[in-house]
Formats: structure tokens, sequence, C-alpha cells
């Protein structure tokens, strides 16, 4: 499950493009999630105030990150919990096996976490002899075919339901069926045994609560209540920047997420964990420990892209995203797609190894539009899109034309004859009103989509007659 | 360890010395201000008039949660032994559930017997610490003689609410709830029946936590 940069996106884009499957898989979803989502936008009075108020206290944790962390840790280790930091993936893997090592834990029953695919944990693991088994459905499919997950939310939206029962009957020897409800039932009758035999549950954290040391996760499985019930050690593994700072600001955000992600009001289990079991309570875990990751983040908190931190993972830039929507999240080359990954991405692997995905966008603004935390997508991606061109050395050619251009766009009679003679080379070439071929250097810009023919008369002839018309009348 | 922790709590501070992190408008910036204050939702909803039992039986309804409203503690009682007579129980303390509903649930499995027990129980019996009448959810704080496993591990879920359970939003929980809140482990706040939509967004309930969940609403 390692971040695949081969091919870059370009090609890892055409490829999906090509796909049939993938494009089935992809149209069943994300449509579909966009629209629950808006209803269920619209069952929230005042949904942009609430946005508001939790950009703000996103934005307010990062100004004060580090008070944040030492003021959380204080309060998890006032509940109970034991606290440890990591500076990067490598060494979140080596703190968590280390805690599996000395309590004896033999297997190990994960509950969906995106930051342990960003850390590559199953495999380290493994490694160490300690069996993992995911237990959401989805990814405990990606598991079985050892695939990787392609959406934030639904790691299997590129999977139809046909190639789930294939992957399930070849895995776990059971019949073949493609109806949803025999599938699940399968993976509930496999995975039953596993919460009750693991002895560490392992979770991610949808929010860590600055003020008291709360630990939130959400689930509609029930996988998450599993994992942080019945093994007696929990690890939780979470970013750093996952922190908001009361409780208030909690119930603002599962008024957000949930609306945001699947377009439910609420996520069908909502479990905030204060520690490791009380004096008399029947189960919970005897250890709770909590492993504060950075791997890259401080690093996109120096800069222009310090927002993204704000990211809830809702995946509703995914679903609205017209790039996404076409090639889907394998093409984006690593654990987070979409519009979030394309600036994520780049953030925690280096920007020279993904340069490519910032320029993986229209800058339509439909990523901004459905963000709950309101983030500027769209700047974020220009900024970094700057930043990769300010670093890699352009071909000459370019650097002449783009000089070129800058002569002619600056001189105003100068840039009219221009334009008048390329409007007329290009209206000669347009087939019904496009142009499927252009010629020279702009070939490049047609190898992709097809260019609409200009008008035949510009808008600046328009307005002004339009404006003369109006004067005579 | 300790290194680590030191290593990064200097790069955030100077990270956060060249960081571009959007100036907060005015509306967020009082929003942040008040925000221990009762939430404007609770307040929405007290102005609407709509009484929270309404509104919660309707929102756990729409979840696919099967409810029955009772008037008397007799009639929840009554309810109860109807819907677990015959089938293997897991329950809450006796003393923990309202209308002396321990009585119907005499016989049933605790939740400190052993597990793989427990896992074989029909249906789980609790009472709730919050029924929240904007989202149609129960809320259940862990503690002694209010195992988790009981809402979790078998198929079937009964709570037995009070009319005094409820409340308008988890924003009024947290803040009524604060102090048995601090106290416990763990609370968990169940809407609908689990369910999953992994596959293709097919809808499809009771993949590991029960599939079916019922509330008793009494007087």
């Amino acid at each position: 499950m390692s971040s695949d940069a081969s091919g870059g996106f370009a090609q890892r884009a055409h490829d999906a493009l090509g796909n049939r499957q993938l494009h089935i898989a992809l149209d069943r979803t994300t449509a579909q999630l966009g629209m629950r989502r808006s209803t269920a936008v619209a069952s929230l009075d005042n949904f942009d105030g609430v946005r508001d108020q939790a950009r703000a206290a996103k934005m307010q944790v990062l100004r004060t990150l580090g008070d944040s962390l030492r003021r959380f840790e204080e309060q998890l280790i006032a509940n109970g919990a034991h606290v440890h930091w990591a500076d990067t993936g490598a060494d979140a893997n080596r703190i968590i096996v280390e805690i599996a090592t000395r309590t004896g834990v033999r297997r190990v029953a994960k509950s969906k976490s995106m930051v342990s695919e960003e850390t590559h944990l199953n495999g380290a693991l493994e490694k160490a002899g300690i069996a993992v088994i995911e237990t959401d459905l989805g990814e405990y499919i990606v598991q079985l075919a050892n695939d990787r997950p392609s959406h934030i939310i639904a790691p299997i939206v590129h999977m139809t339901r046909e190639q789930v029962g294939r992957v399930m009957h070849d895995r776990l020897a059971v019949p073949y069926s493609d109806d949803t409800q025999t599938l699940a039932r399968y993976a509930r009758e496999r995975l039953r045994e596993e919460f009750l035999q693991a002895d560490m549950g392992l979770s991610g954290a949808n929010f860590g609560v600055v003020e008291n040391g709360t630990i939130c996760l959400v689930t509609n499985e029930g996988n998450g209540r599993m994992v942080t019930t019945l093994p007696r050690v929990h690890v939780a593994l979470m970013g750093i920047e996952k922190l908001v700072p009361t409780m208030a600001d909690l119930d603002r955000f599962l008024k957000l997420l949930a609306r945001s992600a699947t377009g439910q009001k609420l996520t069908v289990y909502t479990t905030l964990i204060r520690g490791p079991r009380r004096a008399g309570d029947e189960c919970g875990p005897e250890e709770l420990h909590v492993v504060l990751l950075d791997n890259g983040r401080t690093n996109m908190l120096a800069g222009e892209t310090a927002e993204i931190l704000g990211c809830i993972r809702c995946g509703a830039c995914l679903n609205a995203c017209p790039v996404y929507r076409s090639v889907g999240g394998h093409a984006y080359g690593d654990v987070y797609p979409g519009p979030v990954g394309a600036i994520v991405t780049p953030g925690l692997r280096g920007l020279d190894r993904f340069a490519e995905l910032p320029g993986a966008s229209s800058l339509c603004g439909a990523c901004r539009d459905v963000c709950p935390v309101r983030l500027d997508i769209p700047r974020m991606l220009l900024a970094l899109r700057h930043q990769a061109v300010e670093r890699t050395p352009q071909p000459f050619a370019l650097r002449a034309g783009l000089k070129m251009f800058a002569r002619v766009a600056t001189r105003p009679r100068l840039y009219r004859a221009a334009t008048a003679l390329v409007r007329r080379a290009l209206r000669a070439r347009a087939r019904n009103g496009w142009i499927a071929k252009a010629p020279g250097m702009a070939s490049g810009w047609t190898a992709f989509r097809d260019l609409r023919a200009p008008a035949a008369r510009t808008f600046e002839q328009q307005w002004r007659e339009r404006q003369a018309s109006r004067h005579r009348g | 360890m300790s290194d680590a922790r030191a290593v990064i709590l200097d790069r955030i501070e100077r990270a956060l010395r060249t960081a571009r992190i959007p100036a907060v408008g005015d509306a967020g910036a009082r929003a942040f201000q008040a925000s221990d204050q009762r939430d404007a939702g609770a307040r929405a909803f007290q102005a609407s008039g709509v009484p929270l039992a309404d509104r919660f039986v309707l929102e756990a309804r729409a979840l696919g949660v099967e409810v029955f409203v009772e008037s008397t503690p007799e009639a929840a009682r009554d309810r109860l032994r109807t819907l677990v007579a015959g089938l293997r129980v897991l329950s809450w303390n006796r003393d923990r559930l309202p209308y002396d509903c321990g009585a119907v649930v005499g016989e049933a499995l605790p939740g400190s017997a052993p597990r793989e027990e427990q896992a074989h129980a029909d249906v789980g019996v609790t009472a709730c610490h919050g029924a929240i009448a904007e989202t149609g959810s129960l809320a259940l704080i862990s503690g002694p003689g209010c195992s988790r496993t009981v809402s979790l591990l078998p198929p079937w879920h009964i709570a037995v609410v009070r009319h005094e359970d409820l409340l308008a939003t988890m924003g009024d929980f947290f803040l009524s709830r604060h102090d048995a809140m601090a106290r416990a482990a763990n609370c968990t706040f169940v809407t609908g029946p689990s369910r999953t939509a992994d596959i293709e967004l097919s809808l499809t309930v009771g993949v590991h936590g029960p599939g079916k969940v019922t509330v008793v609403l009494g007087p």
C-alpha cells in the first residue's frame, strides 16, 4: 500500500478515463453523495453561519497550535491516557509496534483511519508479527483485495458491487453474491470474531477537544465503538491538526461533518472518549494511548497552505470536483485524493514528487463552495502551482513565448491587431463551431480538449455597438 | 519521545511566524467568543414551539427506529415485557432501568457476563442519559451497571426513555450532563440502527452494531 507516483498524474488520469468499470462506479456514487449533501445542508438553520463559526474555531486552533496541543496533552494525561509524539510516519508506526510488543498484543482490530494509511501502519505491524484487520466494511474489502482506498469516506467508491462480490467469493470462500445486504452479512460474521479476539483496537480521531481532552470518533457501522470498547488496549492515531477548542465547537463540527460527508444529520455512532475504563466499568480498554503525528504538517503550517490543516476530511470536495469525478481517487497517487489531496499530498510527500497534482483542477471553485470549513482550496492550488513553477526551470520556448505575450498584451493597439489575426485563423479551422486540432505550439492545448471557435465579433466590438445604439435610442 | 515533542512544538512556533492563516471575519470571531453559551439551535428550537417528544419521535422514526409512546410506567413496562418475551436478554443493571423495568429483565445477562455469552444475546436493554430531539439520538454514558456492550453486541437494542430524558440538542446535552460526562470514560450518541453505504451507496443496516433499534418512550 505504498504511495504510487509512478507514471505521474497525467498518465494515471489518462488510464482512469479509459476504465469503464470505474466510470460506472463513480457515476453511481459521487453525484448521489453531492445531492444528499445539498438536501442535508438545507435541514440545518443557518448552515452558513455554522460554517463561519467552525472556520473561526479551526483558524484559532492553528494560530495557537503549540499552546492548544500542550493543553490537549495535559487534559489527556489528567484523563488517564498516555500521550506520544511522532515526528514522522515511521516514528508513529514504531511507537505503536512498541506499545503492542510491551502489552503482548497479537491481534489488532482497526477502525477506519486515514492517518494510518498515510503512515502505512498495517505493513509495519505485520512485519512485527502482529495480525491486523480492517473492520470498516469498505476498508476490509480494500484489505481483502490488496487494493488501496480511493475516497476519504467511501474507500471502495471505485468498485462495483459485482467486483466486491467476486473479491469476497475468492478470498473468503463464500458463495458469490452481488446483493449488498448479503455481502455486508459476510463481513459482519467474519469480523465479529475479530472484534472479540483482538487485544488492541486502533482508531483515528475525527476531533480532539482541547478544553477537556475528549477524543471524538464517528462511525456508521459501529466498528469504531467495537475497537474502542472490546480490546484491552486502545490506540488513537491522529494528526496534530485535528483539534477543536471546546465542546460547543465540537457540537458545530458534528453538525457539519455528517451533512457534508454522507448527507446525514448525524453519523449513527458518535463516540466521545474521555480516558481508559474507570473503576467499576464492565468494559472499555485498560490502556488508552494517543499518538500525535506531525509527518509534514508543520511544513504545511509554515506557508501558503496552512489553511488546509483546517480540513475535517468530509470528502465533500471530492464529490463536487469535476476532475475527481472523472478520474477517481487512485489517479492522485497517494492516500488523500481530490482537491484536498492535491494540496495535502504535496505537503506531506513533497511538492517535487507531486508537482502535477495542484494542476489537476479546473479552478472552478466547486470545492470551496461545498467545504464545511470554507477552505479556499483554489487559492492554495494556485499558490502551489506558483511554487512548482518557481522551483523548476521552464523551457526556453515557454519563457520566450510568455515574454512575447506580455509585450503584446500590454500594448492595446498591437494586442487588438494580433487577436484579430488569430481569431481569423482559428475561425477558418473551425468545424461546427469547434476546433479539434490547433496548429503549431497551440496543439498542446487541443491534445486534451476541443477549442470553441472565437465569436465573429469581439466582446469589445459588441459592447461599443450596443452603447452606440442605446445613445441613438 | 519527549525529544519528538520538543522538536514538533519548536517547529510549530517557527512555522507560525510565516504561516498564512486567513483572518476570521467579525461573525466568526463573535461566535467563537460566545461558544460556551446555549447554542443557537436550542434557542431556535424553543422558539418553534414544537414539543420535544414530537420532534424526537419524528426524527427517530425517520432513521428507522421503532418507537412506542406509552403514557404510564405500567404501560412502558408491559411494552418491554411483550418485546423481550422468550428472548435471550442482555441488560444494563436492573437499578439503571426506569419504571421498574428491572423486574421485566430479571433473568437477563448483565454487562459483566463473559463476552462470548453477551455476543449471543438476542436483544440488549438500556435506559439512556439523554434523548436528543433534534436528531433522534440516544445518549449513553458509560459507568458501572451501564455497560457499553449492551447497546453494541446484540442485533437488537431496546432503550427505555423517560420524558424527562428529552433534550432539544446535543449542545444542550453537553451543558446539562457536563459533570456526568467528565466522570465517565465514554459517552456515545446512537442515531438510528448501524448502517453502511460503502458498496455503491446502497443502504445496508446492521453491519456491526444493532440492525434494529427500538425506543419505549414513557411518561
